[in-house]
């Protein structure tokens, strides 16, 4: 051990009581202990110390667990409620899209029509047809965000 | 209350694994036996963590309720305690921060001179009542890593990442804590 042995021992009483030390720091340390009174104080009020904090104990209030208890219940059936209700814009999102699959080729016939008619570019109905096709994809996307913004866990973390 | 406990204890599965699938499941009688089972432990660490016991009620309660709401995100490859106490902290962070507190540094207790504290009110009994107060003194960062090396006996590495700080800051704390509290703790010989 070089350098100070008070502060080596010191340093080491500290390490042994967080994370251990090696064999050969023990065998230095426990010598040192021996020999030096102040270091060997030093070590029984460490020890004394973390003694004193494991018999800290707190009175947990009677009723805590209950509460808790009546809480995670209140709030099960909300989430449940919430979820009962929950297929029918996933249903009306899926129906709306199938819709929109067999009805593709006829629509894609009618913006272009209406483009032609209208005078628009052939990209601005093509987009149009696009924000079509995706209006039942985007109503599942925002409808997800939206139940996930609103259940208050989803804004803190 | 201790038959409860034990009528408890008895549902709750042995592995994290189990109880990972539970948690997924949001199992009412797994979490039941969860809140009894961790109901001191949790609340220590609130405790500890605020100082306040209407405050540590209050997150005690908040807790389970993150616990229902995210049990999925448990994977039961770390202890369950160590995640719970991680949820617990960040609901702390959260409060603390809607108090306009920067960190959880801040959350130090200050003993009061006129009346006692929050720690010193838990216990009547001298030695008991001086020991928190000593721990009330501490910095809310030291208090916090002692409670959960030296009560909870949890890992360094668990510990780490409960307060999301590197090992070697969660071993700076401890040492700083741990030479702090030897200090104030010194007048008991």
């Amino acid at each position: 051990m070089i350098g100070d042995p008070h502060e080596t021992a010191k340093r080491l009483i500290a390490q042994d009581r967080v994370e251990g030390v090696s064999a050969q720091e023990r065998e230095w340390l426990d010598r040192h202990l021996s020999e030096c009174k102040d270091c060997e104080r030093l070590a029984a009020g460490t020890d004394r110390a973390i003694a004193l904090l494991r018999t800290v104990s707190i009175s947990v209030p009677a009723d805590l667990a209950e509460r808790a208890r009546l809480r995670v219940d209140l709030r099960t059936q909300e989430v449940d409620e919430r979820r009962r209700w929950w297929w029918l814009p996933w249903t009306a999102c899926t129906v709306s899209w199938a819709i929109g699959i067999v009805s593709a080729p006829y629509v894609w016939r009618a913006f272009s029509w209406l483009g032609h008619e209208a005078g628009v570019p052939t990209l601005v109905w093509k987009a149009g047809f696009a924000l079509w096709w995706a209006a039942p994809a985007l109503f599942a996307a925002g409808a997800l965000l939206w139940e996930r913004w609103d259940l208050p866990w989803y804004r803190t973390r | 209350m201790a038959g409860a406990s034990l009528f408890f204890a008895a549902l709750l599965p042995a592995s994290p694994k189990t109880l990972a699938r539970g948690l997924r499941r949001r199992d009412p009688q797994l979490l039941d036996g969860l809140i009894e089972q961790y109901q001191y432990r949790l609340y220590r660490y609130l405790f500890s963590l605020t100082g306040n016991r209407e405050m540590a009620e209050d997150l005690f309660q908040e807790t389970w309720i993150r616990v229902l709401d995210r049990g999925h995100q448990y994977d039961g490859r770390s202890k369950f305690e160590a995640w719970l106490f991680s949820i617990a902290r960040h609901l702390v962070i959260d409060v603390s921060r809607k108090r306009a507190f920067e960190s959880i540094d801040s959350l130090t207790v200050e003993p009061a001179a006129a009346e006692p504290s929050s720690w010193e009110r838990v216990n009547s009994r001298e030695v008991q009542a001086a020991i928190e107060e000593s721990l009330g003194r501490l910095p809310a960062v030291y208090r916090e890593v002692l409670v959960l090396r030296f009560q909870e006996d949890l890992a360094l590495h668990e510990i780490a990442a409960i307060v999301d700080a590197p090992l070697a800051t969660v071993k700076s704390r401890l040492y700083r804590g741990l030479e702090t509290l030897r200090g104030l703790l010194g007048g008991m010989e």
